[in-house]
């Protein structure tokens, strides 16, 4: 027994240092594999001496965004805004059609099918047909974009519906309460994380949307920048637009997570 | 204008008196089909009649799959009667009404929600003011014994208090019928004592007219003033029993022995009303047998 008292006692103390580093590891190890990629990547170019045409080394691509940062901030503008109308025309249109076709089973039966068929095609290789249809401004590039990300809201939002504890709305409804007020104070909040993980997905397909609306048809944009640094061979370049459309896509997609925060705050939920 | 107005106070009295001595709930002749007209038509209640007066507290007591929880619905407006008639307060059910509260076997509270909230969700629904009603929900929560627990969600609740907290959520617009389907049957035993236990000191203060549907006998026997024992096949009313205790009562009439008489005779009339062979019934056999057709 009196062995085991100080065993006991040390082996306190190492779950101590264990339980700390166990905790760091889902933040540590990302971060440390990326940095040892990078670094991989650079002792590589280097030492192969491999054509900056071919792989640019880290540095050099890091010298080459902080020439081009300005220019690659304006290009972002409007990549940005025309992904923000994307979304917005996909995020309304998809949680609209989810209500229709939740209440309307007549349409559900005829469109549900269809939706679910579309999920499965390459919607990607419809893009020419957007510029033929409107052309080569900002509309089709948004059109398409929209059109890529709406698939992902309307699933997710009707399966939240439809999800919903029916006994729940049966109380909404044994209170005489409308449809529609069933609708907002039970079925809506009872979707919200449903919706939100649609949300999620619709918003990185809008940025896949207008970089390739981008690179079919654009004049401005990073979609347009990579492929004319490309066609310059510039690899450098392509690689620091790169790095600027990730921070891009991070920061938006970052944008839906904050506001699924601030809105299951609201309804309470953690 | 005069001569149209004059009469009205007459029929209007008339039918206030009528409203007195009229039973609070009338059923007549109630039945109900699921996918009538088809190969598949279930018979779920069949010509089912009672009635209740006012301040009544009557179980419903019958197997599971019996169509008591149907019969409840219908009572409710949630619903439809497929033949027959359903009376509240001298009006038939057409619908919801929010003079009728209903507790569902889960306490179906709002997960985003606090106890607190959740009991104030029938005021926000109906439109009332919340702040009207925020200090009787917080007194109907301290009554069944979760002050302190206000502002806490459902998943921080045990299954007891989630119910309790659905007790409050009903009462707190104070309708004038309660229907209860089940609402202790997904807790454990000594949680349905509790319940049992509060809801008679509930009864005792606020004196509604009450149908609940249980398949406990002690439980319908110690809460209710009358029960009515449903059978399946066909799904009807076989007994009609007042239950002559006083009130207040307490859990501790469950060893009276008048009270175990009570018990045993019903659950004879459920039996003999029920489908299963009497070898099983006897308890001797068992190898269920399925009965013939």
């Amino acid at each position: 027994m009196s062995v085991g008292i100080p065993a006991a006692a040390a082996s306190r103390g190492v779950p101590a240092i264990g339980s700390s580093l166990r905790r760091a590891r889902p933040v540590a190890l990302p971060i440390a594999t990326a940095a040892a990629t990078l670094l991989l990547w650079q002792f590589t170019a280097v030492r192969l001496q491999i054509s900056a045409v071919i792989l640019p080394a880290p540095v050099e691509i890091a010298h080459e965004l902080w020439r081009a940062l300005p220019v690659l901030i304006s290009q972002a503008g409007p990549t940005a805004l025309d992904t923000l109308l994307a979304f917005a025309v996909a995020a309304i249109l998809g949680v609209g059609l989810a209500v229709i076709i939740t209440y309307s089973p007549l349409l559900r039966d005829t469109l549900y099918p269809n939706l679910v068929f579309f999920q499965l095609v390459p919607k990607v290789a419809l893009a020419p047909l957007f510029v033929i249809w409107l052309g080569f401004g900002s509309t089709s590039r948004v059109a398409f974009a929209a059109f890529i990300s709406f698939f992902p809201v309307v699933i997710a939002a009707a399966v939240g519906f439809a999800g919903t504890d029916p006994a729940a709305l049966q109380l909404c409804r044994s209170l005489t309460a409308s449809e529609w007020r069933c609708f907002m104070l039970v079925r809506f909040p009872f979707a919200l994380p449903a919706i939100f993980s649609g949300f999620k997905v619709a918003m990185t397909m809008a940025v896949v949307g207008v970089i390739i609306g981008e690179f079919i048809s654009s004049q401005a944009g990073l979609g347009h920048y990579i492929l004319n640094a490309g066609s310059r061979l510039n690899t450098a370049d392509v690689f620091a637009a790169l790095g600027v459309l990730c921070a891009l896509g991070v920061g938006l997609y970052g944008a839906v997570a904050l506001a699924e925060l601030c809105i299951r705050r609201v309804y309470g939920r953690h | 204008m005069i001569s149209v107005g004059t009469p009205l106070p007459a029929p209007r009295d008339s039918s206030m008196s009528i409203a007195k001595v009229r039973p609070c709930l009338e059923a007549s002749g109630v039945r109900k089909v699921y996918g009538a007209g088809t190969a598949a038509a279930v018979e779920a209640v069949s010509t089912v009649s009672f009635t209740v007066p006012h301040g009544q507290f009557v179980a419903i007591l019958g197997p599971s799959g019996c169509g008591k929880s149907t019969l409840l619905m219908m009572v409710g407006g949630l619903e439809t009667v497929s033949s027959g008639s359903i009376i509240v307060n001298g009006e038939a059910m057409t619908g919801p009404r929010t003079s009728i509260g209903i507790m569902f076997q889960d306490p179906t509270l709002l997960p985003w929600k606090s106890a607190l909230d959740n009991v104030l969700f029938p005021v926000r629904v109906l439109k009332r003011s919340m702040d009207d009603y925020r200090q009787t929900a917080y007194g109907l929560l301290q009554q069944v014994g979760l002050d302190g627990f206000e502002h806490k969600r459902p998943h921080e609740l045990s299954g007891g208090m989630r119910q309790r907290v659905a007790i409050c959520r009903t009462l707190v617009y104070d309708p004038e019928v309660l229907l209860m389907d089940e609402p202790f049957s997904a807790l454990d035993a000594i949680s349905r004592d509790e319940m049992n236990e509060l809801l008679l000191d509930l009864w005792q203060q606020f004196t509604k007219t009450a149908l609940f549907v249980t398949h406990s006998i002690r439980e319908a026997v110690l809460l209710a003033d009358r029960v009515l024992v449903m059978t399946k096949r066909p799904a009807t009313i076989v007994e009609d029993l007042a239950i002559p205790f006083a009130r207040p009562r307490s859990i501790a009439l469950g060893e009276n022995r008048k009270f175990n008489e009570i018990c045993r005779h019903l659950r004879e009339r459920i039996e003999a009303g029920h489908d299963r062979p009497q070898a099983l019934r006897r308890g001797t056999a068992i190898r269920r047998r399925e009965p013939a057709t």
